[in-house]
C-alpha cells in the first residue's frame, strides 16, 4: 500500500490570475467616482464590483472563483461602522472620561468583529458553486485573545511569533470548504521571526554605515541628508516587511490540507521587495493613478507563486447548508484597521 | 431561442458538468450527460457582468449555470440588474474612465482646497464652548505633564504681563474666557500657542527674549486671533476629514502606501496652518490698533525669534508639532514665509 502514496497520484494545478491593468483601471476609477457622486452611498457597490473582479479572475482548473457579497449588507455593515467611529472619535474628543467605558466595549466586541467579518468573507466566497464557511466562535475568539494578551505581557511582547501562529491556526482550522475542513499542522514562526531580526540588525548597521556616508557628503545637520536617511530606513524596514510576509505565506500554505488537496506557496522576498518598491514609486509618481495596475501585479504574482495539488481531482467536494452571515463585523473591522487578510 | 454552452453545477458537489442550455421565451432547457433540467426563466438569477470574468446564473434549488456567451444573457435577460449593467457599460469604454479620472482629480482638488476648510469651519460651529473649553484644558494638562512646567519668572514681572494680557483682551465680548498661562518649556524655544477656549500659552523663553511688553502684547493679540477663530478646533477637524478623504481614495493602496500618504497630508496640513496663521496676524495688527499699539511690535518680535531659532542653538529649538489644538507661534521658522509675514505687519502700521 505504501506504493500507492498519495502524492505520486497528486494532480498538480497551477492558480492563474487572469485579470489586466487596464481593465481594473476603468473598473477603479468609475467605482471611485461614483462613490464620490453618491456621497459615499455607492462604495457598498464598488467593493463588489471589485471583488467579483478579482474573484472571477482566479482560477484553478479553469474554473474561477466567485464573490456572492450582497452590497446592501455591505452598506449596513457599512453605516454601523461609521456609527461606532463616530462614537468612539466623539467621546474621545469631547468626554475621554468615558473612554474607559467604551475601551471594555471595544474588547469585548473585538472577537466578535473578527468571528463575524471572516464569517462574512467566507461565506461570501464561492469555488465551482460550493462556499467557504468559517465556523470560529466568539469564545473561542475571545478565549484566545485574552490568554494571547496574557503571555505577550508576561513576555514583554517576546512571544509575538507564538501569538501569530496560534492566530493563523485559529484562522485556518475553523474555515472548510463544503463539509471539507482546513487542516493545518502545528506551524511555528520563531525561526522566521529570529531571522527576521538579524536581517534588521544588519541592515541597521549598513544603514548607518551608508548615513555617515552621507552625513559626509550633504553635511551634518542638512535637510537632504535627514531625508536621504529616512529614505533608508524605509527602504530598509520595506525589505523586512517583504521577508516575513513571503516566509509566513510560504510556511503557512505548504502545511494547509483540505481533505486530500495542498498547496505550494512559493513567494520569494527579494520578488516581493523589487514588486513593492516599483509599486510605491509608480504610485507615488502617478498621484495614485497607477494604484491598479499595482495592485493587479502583486495578484498576478501571488496566484503565480501558488499551486493546488490534489490526489483525487477536484471533483468530490461537498457543499454544507449555511445561514445567512451579515457584513457588521467586517465593516467595523475594516474601519478600525484590523484588517486579519492573508 | 437563444442556444449556449455553460457548465453546471448541482450546488451539492464541487464536480462540473459540461451542458448545452437552449432558452426559450418562458424556459431554460439545460442538457447534458446524465442531466436533463427545465427551469422557468422567471426562476434564475443572474449575477451582473464584469469584465473578462465569467457569466454566473442561479437556478432554484442552489445550482448554477457559468458561461463566457455574454451576448445570449444579454438576449435572454435583456432587465436583468439594471443599475449594474449600465456601470458595467461606464467601465468597458476607456472614454469614460478618462472622464472619470477628470472627475475625480477636479473633486480632490476642490475638497483639499476649499471643501474641508468650510466643511471644518461649519462643524466647529456645531461644538459648543462648553466642550471647546474642555479640549482646550485637556491640551494643557497633557502638556503640563510632558514638556512644560511651572514659569520661573516673577511675581512682579508676572503682575505686568497679566496687566498687558488683560488690557489687550478686555471689551472683546465674543463670548471666550481669555487666560496666560505662563510657562517654562523645554525644548520649545521663544514661544505662544493659543488652545481652544481661550487659554493662551506663553513660555519664559519668549518673555526673556521680547525687549519690551508691547512686543509680548502683539504675540498675544495673535494667539487671541487663533482663539476667535477656534483655529484649533478646525485644524483638528480638518486633520481628521483629510486622513478620511485620503484613505476613501487611496482605497485598496492603502496598505502599500502608508508613506507615500503621509507626506502629502503633512504638506497639505501645513498649508492650511500657513492660512490661519496669516488670519490671525491679520487680526493681531487690527486689535493692536485698537489698543493704541502698532503691528510694528509684533514685526519686531517676528524678527527676534526667527534671529534665535537661526542661531541654531540646538535642534530643540526648532519649533514643536503640537498635535493638532493650538497651531504654535514659531512654527513658520521657515524664512521666506517669516519674511513675508513681517513685511505685512509693516505695511499694517
Amino acid at each position: 500500500m505504501a506504493l500507492l502514496e498519495d502524492t505520486k497520484l497528486e494532480q498538480r494545478y497551477p492558480v492563474e490570475f487572469t485579470g489586466s491593468a487596464g481593465e481594473y483601471f476603468r473598473i477603479w476609477i468609475v467605482n471611485l467616482v461614483l462613490t464620490i457622486l453618491t456621497l459615499g452611498i455607492y462604495s457598498a457597490w464598488a467593493k463588489v464590483r471589485k471583488k467579483r473582479y478579482f474573484h472571477g479572475h482566479t482560477r484553478i482548473d479553469g474554473d474561477a472563483f466567485e464573490y456572492r457579497g450582497r452590497p446592501i449588507a455591505i452598506l449596513k455593515g457599512r453605516l454601523i461602522a461609521v456609527a461606532a467611529v463616530a462614537l468612539f472619535y466623539g467621546t474621545a474628543n469631547f468626554e475621554p472620561s468615558l473612554l474607559w467605558v467604551l475601551a471594555i466595549v471595544a474588547a469585548c466586541a473585538a472577537p466578535w468583529l473578527i468571528v463575524r467579518s471572516m464569517a462574512f468573507n467566507a461565506y461570501s466566497t464561492a469555488y465551482r458553486n460550493i462556499r467557504l464557511r468559517f465556523r470560529g466562535t466568539y469564545l473561542k475568539c475571545f478565549g484566545l485573545l485574552l490568554w494571547i494578551g496574557f503571555i505577550l505581557v508576561v513576555t514583554f511582547g517576546l512571544a509575538y511569533p507564538y501569538f501569530k501562529a496560534r492566530l493563523m491556526e485559529f484562522v485556518f482550522r475553523n474555515h472548510s470548504y463544503g463539509t471539507t475542513a482546513f487542516e493545518l499542522s502545528e506551524v511555528s514562526y520563531f525561526g522566521t521571526y529570529v531571522r527576521a531580526v538579524g536581517l534588521g540588525i544588519l541592515l541597521g548597521i549598513l544603514l548607518t554605515l551608508l548615513n555617515f556616508a552621507v552625513l559626509g557628503v550633504f553635511g551634518p545637520r542638512s535637510a537632504a541628508g535627514a531625508a536621504l536617511a529616512t529614505l533608508f530606513a524605509y527602504v530598509g524596514y520595506l525589505y523586512i516587511f517583504c521577508y516575513m510576509r513571503a516566509n509566513i505565506a510560504n510556511t503557512t500554505w505548504n502545511l494547509v490540507r483540505i481533505g486530500k488537496v495542498r498547496f505550494e506557496c512559493a513567494l520569494r522576498t527579494d520578488d516581493l521587495f523589487v514588486l513593492y518598491l516599483v509599486n510605491i514609486i509608480a504610485i507615488v509618481a502617478t498621484v495614485g493613478l497607477a494604484t491598479p495596475w499595482a495592485v493587479i501585479r502583486a495578484m498576478r504574482y501571488r496566484a503565480q507563486k501558488m499551486t493546488v495539488f490534489a490526489a483525487d481531482g477536484l471533483e468530490s467536494f461537498v457543499a454544507a447548508e449555511s445561514a445567512e452571515v451579515s457584513a457588521a463585523g467586517q465593516e467595523i473591522g475594516e474601519m478600525f484597521d484590523f484588517d486579519l487578510s492573508l | 431561442m437563444i442556444e449556449f454552452d455553460a457548465v453546471f453545477y448541482d450546488g451539492r458537489t464541487s464536480a462540473r458538468n459540461a451542458v448545452r442550455v437552449r432558452g426559450y421565451s418562458q424556459t431554460l432547457v439545460i442538457e447534458g450527460a446524465g442531466i436533463r433540467l427545465e427551469v422557468p426563466l422567471a426562476q434564475v438569477r443572474v449575477e451582473p457582468p464584469v469584465s473578462g470574468t465569467r457569466r454566473v446564473l442561479h437556478l432554484p434549488g442552489g445550482a448554477q449555470l457559468q458561461t463566457d456567451d455574454d451576448a445570449a444573457l444579454t438576449g435572454l435577460f435583456p432587465r436583468s440588474n439594471p443599475l449594474e449593467t449600465w456601470v458595467h457599460g461606464l467601465e468597458r469604454r476607456w472614454p469614460y474612465a478618462l472622464a472619470a479620472v477628470a472627475v475625480a482629480a477636479v473633486f480632490s482638488w476642490w475638497c483639499v482646497v476649499y471643501g474641508l476648510p468650510l466643511a471644518a469651519k461649519l462643524a466647529s460651529g456645531l461644538v459648543p464652548p462648553r466642550i471647546e473649553a474642555k479640549l482646550g484644558e485637556q491640551t494643557l494638562e497633557s502638556i503640563d505633564q510632558t514638556i512644560c512646567g511651572p514659569t520661573a519668572i516673577d511675581a512682579r514681572k508676572q503682575g505686568e504681563l497679566r496687566r498687558g494680557f488683560a488690557a489687550l483682551t478686555a471689551g472683546l465680548g465674543d463670548g471666550y474666557t481669555y487666560r496666560l498661562e505662563l510657562r517654562a518649556c523645554k525644548g520649545m524655544g521663544p514661544n505662544a500657542f493659543a488652545l481652544p477656549g481661550g487659554a493662551i500659552v506663553l513660555t519664559d523663553d519668549l518673555v526673556k527674549l521680547a525687549e519690551n511688553d508691547a512686543q509680548i502684547s502683539a504675540v498675544l493679540a495673535h494667539e487671541v486671533g487663533h482663539v476667535r477663530y477656534r483655529h484649533g478646533l478646525r485644524l483638528a477637524i480638518q486633520a481628521a476629514g483629510l486622513a478620511a478623504l485620503i484613505a476613501a481614495l487611496a482605497g485598496d493602496a492603502v496598505t502599500i502606501t502608508g508613506l507615500a500618504v503621509t507626506l502629502p497630508t503633512a504638506l497639505l496640513q501645513s498649508g492650511y496652518s500657513r492660512e490661519f496663521e496669516d488670519q490671525a496676524d491679520s487680526y493681531a495688527f487690527v486689535r493692536l490698533k485698537e489698543i493704541g499699539s502698532s503691528p510694528k511690535y509684533f514685526a519686531q518680535i517676528l524678527a527676534r525669534i526667527d534671529e534665535s531659532r537661526n542661531k541654531g542653538d540646538g535642534a530643540n529649538k526648532n519649533g514643536k508639532q503640537s498635535g493638532g489644538a493650538g497651531r504654535d507661534f514659531g512654527y513658520l521658522s521657515t524664512h521666506p514665509a517669516t519674511a513675508q509675514r513681517i513685511e505685512r505687519a509693516l505695511q499694517n502700521q
